[in-house]
């Protein structure tokens, strides 16, 4: 499903990933946790594509493909999606329109036919009641004036209307309370399929109790510095990150 | 001085003209015709109304568009004639609507207040003094609460030359909603221009939309003044043309009155806006905001000039003004000039103006989504005014602007 191998990349000519190499087979979920400042978000964003993000070294492939060769948006229609940690609010473009054009952009991107009004309404207001959002959200702005914990439902939403192929969820557990943590695991574990992938970025192990991993990595100063099955999660949990030195210690404080 | 308005001076002479209206002949007489060194006509060329020219023809018959789901009370003028009798249609309890030409002969409370809101300094404002022979004059009995939008409709044919003028006093707290429509598109002169007293405590939902385009000149105001704790929402939906000018006056005569008034303008290839806007806080405790957003296009000019003048007793005012544009194009072309004027030490009176540019971060969350880079500017660009659409209070004509200001969105070029 994807391959990453050697990854390096810089954003304003501080390097931040120093090379990273992972791979993930379909069906698979994989946790990544590690201290503030590691890289993790940075991950989310060199794999998406994002402008000022620049991939100095490595390869990343998604199902055969180069992904790095393709503009963001080629990106996400290849089955790539990201879950925000900080999801943007734009106030003049309603949820509903959002949605409507990005499920549609999907379907013509695998040569489907565009949903009508009614038919998109009709999904979208399920994905609404899955995570427990009013349907009038549908109508705001984009994450205008939602919480923290709507704007983390709305991205788990538009992952359940997208269904795409590799999912990367950047910290989507925090600021939850442990009813709205249930919301979003649900709503991830209601995803999880033998051809569907899971990146789950977290810093706490509280969400993989809900979302149980298959493997857990530990992303320290831009590389994968330690990989194990979930009880590795446990052991950071209890010890921290302190066994990592100095240098990820420093950016954990 | 120019033919134009030698002409207009000869005809105010001959019309036999008496009381405000001859007052405003003589003031014309004084003024001088714009030109690039008059402040009020810096930006915008006044030339296109010399050079119009006008047909004797007899227009084709035009029909107002139809808002869907909007119940509304509609007074329709082509070419500047009304096309109703006043005194078959039925109104609401509280309301009556009097034809301009009553203006000298009958008494009526409104009728006084004919050119005594509007400012004399507005030329355009003279020349409708002087040629409006139609309009209407309404007024909104005390307490009245008037439901039904009466909705004011100009249509303007090919070489037609048009005046109207409408005069509004809402008596103590009473309610209403109009709306001023004015649409065309081929070689025309229209000029509109409409004063509102607002009683005290009365609540006045006010929309313009200035929709003449193309070739269609258009020159107007809407004048308001408010007594005490009267409010106040107006909304002006804009487009360009070869010239498209408008002077909204606000005037907080009576203490803790609250002014909002948001303009929205989108104009397309080569066409012309020209907004000015001046607020005066004459007395203590008045509310204002302004918002003025602008969409300007291929070759197009958006001129916005906003003032605010917070006179010496005016304590405790709150006025804030912000206009923002978006260039859809190197060509295109932005004016944007507050004025603020403060003669009371304490208020609180914030003014912005900018030229936005698209957040980067929100694009990438559309593109994230593997919404197209064309398209996700469209979404984003739309999204700079939708966000005024979505305060209008009235649904079906929000809705229908909506679709209006999209469909001509879509029809223009991001470069
Ligand atoms: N736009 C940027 N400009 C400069 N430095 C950045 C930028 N974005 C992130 N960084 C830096 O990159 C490092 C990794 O950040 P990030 O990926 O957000 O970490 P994490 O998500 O693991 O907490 C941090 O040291 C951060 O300060
Ligand atoms: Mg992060």
């Amino acid at each position: 499903m994807l391959k990453i191998h050697n990854l390096h990349a810089k954003v304003e000519d501080k390097t931040i990933l120093k090379g990273l190499s992972l791979e993930i087979k379909p069906g698979e979920v994989h946790a990544i946790m590690g201290p503030n400042g590691a890289g993790k978000s940075t991950l989310g964003y060199v794999l998406s594509g994002r402008d000022g993000y620049e991939v100095i070294d490595g390869q990343v492939e998604l199902g055969g493909k180069d992904l790095l060769e393709l503009e963001t948006e080629e990106r996400a229609r290849e089955g790539l999606f990201l879950a925000f940690q900080y999801p943007v609010e734009i106030p003049g473009v309603s949820n509903m329109e959002f949605m409507k054009e990005s499920v549609n952009a999907m379907r013509e991107a695998r040569g489907e036919e565009p949903l009508s009004a009614a038919e998109f309404l009709k999904k979208a207001k399920e994905a609404c009641k899955q995570v427990h959002l009013p349907l009038d959200f549908l109508k705001r702005g984009v994450n205008e004036g939602f919480s923290g914990g709507e704007k983390k439902r709305n991205e788990i939403m538009q992952m359940i209307l997208l269904e795409p192929k590799l999912c990367i969820l950047d910290e989507s557990d925090s600021g939850l309370d442990i009813d709205a943590l249930q919301v979003v695991a649900d709503g991830v574990n209601s995803q999880r399929s033998p051809e569907r992938s899971f990146i789950v970025v977290t810093h706490y192990q509280r969400l993989l109790d809900y979302i149980k991993p298959d493997f857990v990595h530990i992303l320290a100063d831009g590389k994968i510095v330690k990989s194990g099955d979930a009880s590795l999660a446990l052991e950071v949990e209890k010890e921290g990150y302190a066994w990592l030195g100095g240098k990820a210690q420093e950016a954990d404080a | 001085m120019s033919q134009w308005l030698e002409q207009v001076i000869a005809r105010g002479e001959q019309a036999n003209l008496t009381g405000p209206r001859l007052q405003a002949l003589t003031a014309l007489k004084q003024q001088r015709w714009p030109t690039r060194k008059s402040e009020a006509w810096r930006y915008t060329s006044v030339t296109p109304v010399e050079q119009l020219e006008l047909s004797t023809e007899s227009a084709a018959p035009a029909s107002p568009t139809k808002i869907a789901g909007l119940d509304s009370l509609d007074l329709v003028f082509i070419d500047g004639v009304l096309q109703q009798q006043l005194n078959t249609l039925s109104l609401p309890e509280g309301l009556t609507i009097q034809a301009l030409t009553t203006l000298n002969t009958e008494e009526h409370s409104a009728t006084a207040l004919f050119a005594q809101i509007k400012p004399a300094h507005h030329l355009f404002g003279l020349v409708n003094d002087v040629l409006a022979e139609q309009g209407l004059i309404i007024n909104v009995a005390p307490g009245a609460d008037i439901t039904l939008p009466v909705r004011i409709i100009n249509l303007s044919s090919q070489g037609k030359e048009s005046h109207v003028r409408v005069v509004v006093r809402l008596g103590e707290q009473a309610r209403l909603c109009v709306i001023e429509q004015g649409e065309g598109q081929d070689p025309c002169l229209h000029t509109y221009f409409a004063e509102y007293q607002i009683g005290a405590q009365a609540h006045l939902e006010h929309y313009r939309l200035a929709l003449h385009t193309g070739k269609a000149l258009q020159v107007g105001g809407n004048h308001f003044r408010l007594l005490e704790k009267a409010q106040l929402s107006s909304t002006l939906v804009a487009f360009g043309s070869d010239l498209s000018r408008l002077d909204v006056d606000i005037e907080h005569a009576g203490e803790h009155a609250k002014a909002k008034f948001n303009a929205i303008y989108l104009l397309g290839t080569g066409e012309t806006f020209d907004l000015h806007s001046c607020i005066e806080h004459a007395v203590p405790n008045g509310t204002t905001e302004e918002n003025a957003r602008g969409i300007v296009g291929d070759r197009a000019k958006a001129v916005f000039n906003g003032r605010i003048h917070i006179h010496r007793h005016a304590q405790k005012t709150l006025a804030e003004l912000n206009n923002r544009n978006l260039l859809l194009s190197r060509r295109g072309q932005i004016n944007t000039k507050p004025e603020l004027e403060i003669y009371a030490d304490d208020v609180k009176c914030a003014h912005g103006a900018t030229v936005a540019e698209i957040e980067e971060k929100a694009l990438y969350y559309l593109l994230s989504r593997g919404i197209s880079r064309s398209q996700a500017l469209i979404m984003l660009n739309f999204g700079f005014i939708q966000e005024l659409i979505n305060e209008i209070p009235n649904a079906p004509l929000a809705n229908w602007l909506h679709d209006k200001l999209r469909h001509k969105f879509s029809q223009m070029e991001v470069k």
